[in-house]
């Protein structure tokens, strides 16, 4: 073999030779396997081979060349060198938005208020646009209360609305979906009129919107409560006249464990396949047991990287939210003297 | 269609052959030119990207560094770059302020050179919900301005307008200027401003022409008026033909192999066989220049120099650079009452009698401010 003979030749060879030696032995052994193969043979020494070079660099380009080749070449800037030359000493008439490094919220804040949260895909954040939204939420939320809710409150919204008698539209229900960031947040309310479901959608900063009075506040098991579609109308039918329930302070949100048994089929969506746990177990046939085995992701709860992509840096979510807590603290205060006022007038 | 290639090919003569030999030709009307109107043209033929810069661009990047420069140096030379540029920043007006006219209908004004940030949901005042889109005037200074006379001579300079422009090129972002290339640097001379990272320019009527160095911001735009936006659209790469044409595919079973996003035939029999030019096949998408015009201006902030605009469709991702000037659309053009307060050529921070608002509304936007919207009952 060719190899081999090489090899033996190898040994007489000056040191730096024999590390050139190595590149051409690929090849070598290369061409020697082909025949091995035609003849089928097992080669049991190509675990010892060295790995073969699969990318050959241009030497002949300059480093300037190469630089050049591999900057990709994108017609938008990234958004932290948009950062940089805002806080450039060259750069004049136009103020920075100022960081918050004051008291901190508290852990949990972020699911009070998870709208304040901005996009976490980075090709869609901007400090400056983040830092003006926030402000005009907190305008808002200065003149009308939004307060504390999660999926699962029973909540009453009053709205404007040109075609009522009194051209305002009360409506209770409960919440069965909350989402949208920013000024896009918006919440979905369930209930039963004349015996026909009905959700309605609201944006939180409407201005057509008069107030949000929570009746009761309780969380659910799931995230979404779409399944109430297909249970019994008694789950989603809540009076009209429902006085609210005050909770004592510094109490945690009580979680409502009730389990809805769904009607049976046709149903909106395969609900099985959605992990739900707020509803009863489900009847399953084997053709469901095949489809959740078959829709199952098991490994998103190990996804490092999809959980990263998902949320915001905690560094900037702690700033964010110092700066609501803060703002949101402030507006509270000025509520109870403003009341405290109003009594002493009475 | 060969006859409708020579014909496109005589529109754009080389002007400045004519001017260098006849200097009393230098107007050079419609009469001068093949104005033939060409019917069905395909648009676009075919897109090709320049591998090339143009010819007369000078080189902008540069990879030279000072190696004998250790980190104290390096402090120092920052330092030098601030003093330099920063500190008399206020000062590069040599010669004296020019001559400023009155806003006519002829006139059109420099734009300027904005970000892209993103867009907003905004209410108006009867509750309707719409977009906006923010944009921010970032640094922006005036660079050059090139009269008419000279424009004309320029390889780029369109034979149909004339006398009727002059150039004003437009900076914006501020940079190290250890970075660029000395010709590129020796652009910012007469500005004295530092080297910017993007350039570009407006075609302005003389009377609106802005002396270099020059700061430009958002109070060049007044609330109310109406704006085009032209910037490049999000860089998709090579695309397929479903993505790019939106061409339907193949089914995905019934026998149908490897064939599923692909296109299908390229050209009839007969007198139409053979693939014309035009189709529609797999290529680059994107990175293309992209105009939205007559875009509203129903925010500004003064304060971080953002600009709101109406409506959607400003191309591109967030961070992509936008040319912002006054729309070109005839019924969008100012009012009487809109022409008599333009900013000309642009506005001075001395012309300011009281300081502006931090925030400048239309009329009929929500502000987050008022109270909610009340409708009064009818008696009747």
């Amino acid at each position: 073999m060719a190899a081999s003979i090489a090899q033996f030749c190898v040994k007489f060879l000056p040191k730096r030779l024999q590390l050139m030696h190595q590149q051409t032995s690929c090849w070598l052994w290369r061409r020697g396997r082909g025949k091995i193969t035609h003849t089928h043979f097992s080669s049991s020494s190509s675990l010892n081979q060295p790995k073969q070079l699969k990318h050959v660099i241009n030497y002949q380009r300059t480093r300037a060349e190469v630089a050049r080749a591999l900057r990709k070449k994108q017609n938008f800037l990234h958004h932290e060198m948009v950062d940089k030359h805002r806080a450039s000493p060259l750069q004049s008439g136009t103020e920075q938005v100022s960081e918050e490094k004051g008291e901190g919220a508290p852990r949990e804040y972020r699911y009070v208020m998870p709208e304040f949260l901005p996009n976490p895909d980075f090709q869609y954040r901007d400090k400056v646009l983040e830092k003006m939204e926030r402000r005009d939420m907190l305008r808002r939320r200065a003149v009308i209360d939004i307060p504390e809710f999660y999926v699962g409150s029973i909540m009453a919204v009053t709205v404007s609305d040109p075609y009522s008698s009194g051209k305002t539209n009360r409506f209770v229900g409960i919440c069965i979906d909350r989402g949208g960031r920013g000024l896009k947040a918006y919440f979905v309310l369930r209930n039963v009129v004349d015996g026909l479901g009905v959700e309605v959608m609201y944006e939180m900063y409407n201005p057509t919107v008069h107030s949000i009075q929570v009746l009761r506040l309780e969380k659910r098991l799931d995230d979404q409560l779409y399944y109430l579609r297909n249970a019994p109308l008694e789950h989603s039918t809540f009076s009209f006249d429902m006085q609210p329930v005050t909770l004592p302070r510094d109490v945690p949100v009580p979680v409502n464990t009730t389990k809805v048994k769904l009607n049976p089929k046709p149903w909106e969506y395969r609900w099985e396949r959605f992990n739900l746990k707020g509803i009863e177990p489900l009847p399953l046939t084997p053709k469901m047991e095949k489809g959740i085995k078959e829709h199952a992701k098991p490994w998103e709860d190990y996804d490092l990287m999809l959980k990263y992509r998902q949320t915001v840096n905690e560094d900037e979510e702690r700033s964010i939210m110092a700066e609501v807590y803060q703002e949101n603290t402030r507006i509270d205060a000025g509520r109870k003297s403003s009341r405290a006022v109003l009594r002493r007038k009475k | 269609m060969a006859s409708k290639s020579v014909m496109t090919l005589g529109v754009r003569p080389l002007s400045h052959s004519f001017i260098g030999s006849t200097p009393s030709a230098i107007y050079l009307g419609t009469n001068s030119v093949c104005v033939q109107q060409v019917r069905h043209r395909r648009f676009p033929k075919f897109v090709v990207r320049p591998t090339a810069r143009r010819p007369w661009h000078v080189r902008k990047w540069t990879e030279k560094r000072d190696e004998t420069l250790d980190a104290s140096n390096e402090q120092f030379v920052k330092e030098v770059i601030i003093d330099k540029y920063a500190n008399t920043a206020s000062s590069p007006l040599k010669d004296g302020p020019w001559e400023r006219h009155s806003y006519l209908r002829e006139t059109r004004r420099s734009g300027v050179l904005a970000l892209k940030l993103g867009t907003l949901l905004h209410w108006k005042k009867d509750g309707t919900p719409f977009t906006v889109t923010v944009l921010q005037v970032l640094d922006n200074h005036v660079i050059n301005y090139v009269p008419p006379e000279v424009y004309a001579t320029y390889p780029s300079h369109n034979p149909h307008q004339g006398l009727r422009f002059g150039l004003q090129v437009v900076g914006s972002l501020s940079c190290d200027p250890r970075q660029f290339s000395k010709p590129y640097n020796n652009l910012f001379l007469k500005a004295g401003v530092p080297p910017k990272r993007w350039l570009t320019r407006f075609l302005v009527t003389p009377d609106a022409a802005i002396q270099p160095g020059t700061a430009l911001d958002v109070n060049h735009f007044k609330v109310g008026d109406y704006v085009d936006t032209q910037g490049r659209t999000r860089d998709y790469g090579f695309q397929g033909v479903i993505k790019r044409w939106g061409m339907k595919g193949m089914p995905k079973s019934h026998g149908t192999t490897k064939s599923e996003r692909k296109m299908g035939a390229t050209g009839g029999g007969g007198d139409k066989d053979g693939i014309w030019k035009g189709k529609h096949m797999p290529g680059m998408m994107g990175n293309y220049l992209r105009t939205m015009y007559g875009l509203k201006i129903c925010r500004i902030n003064t304060r971080y120099n953002l600009l709101y605009l109406a409506g959607v469709g400003v191309p591109g991702l967030p961070h992509t650079f936008i040319r912002v000037s006054d729309t070109v659309l005839p019924r969008k053009q100012r009012t009487e009452e809109q022409m008599s307060q333009v900013s000309m050529p642009t506005s001075f921070p001395e012309d300011l009698v009281e300081p502006l608002p931090e925030e400048i509304f239309t009329d009929d936007v929500f502000q987050f401010t008022e109270p909610s919207l009340q409708l009064e009952a009818e008696d009747s």
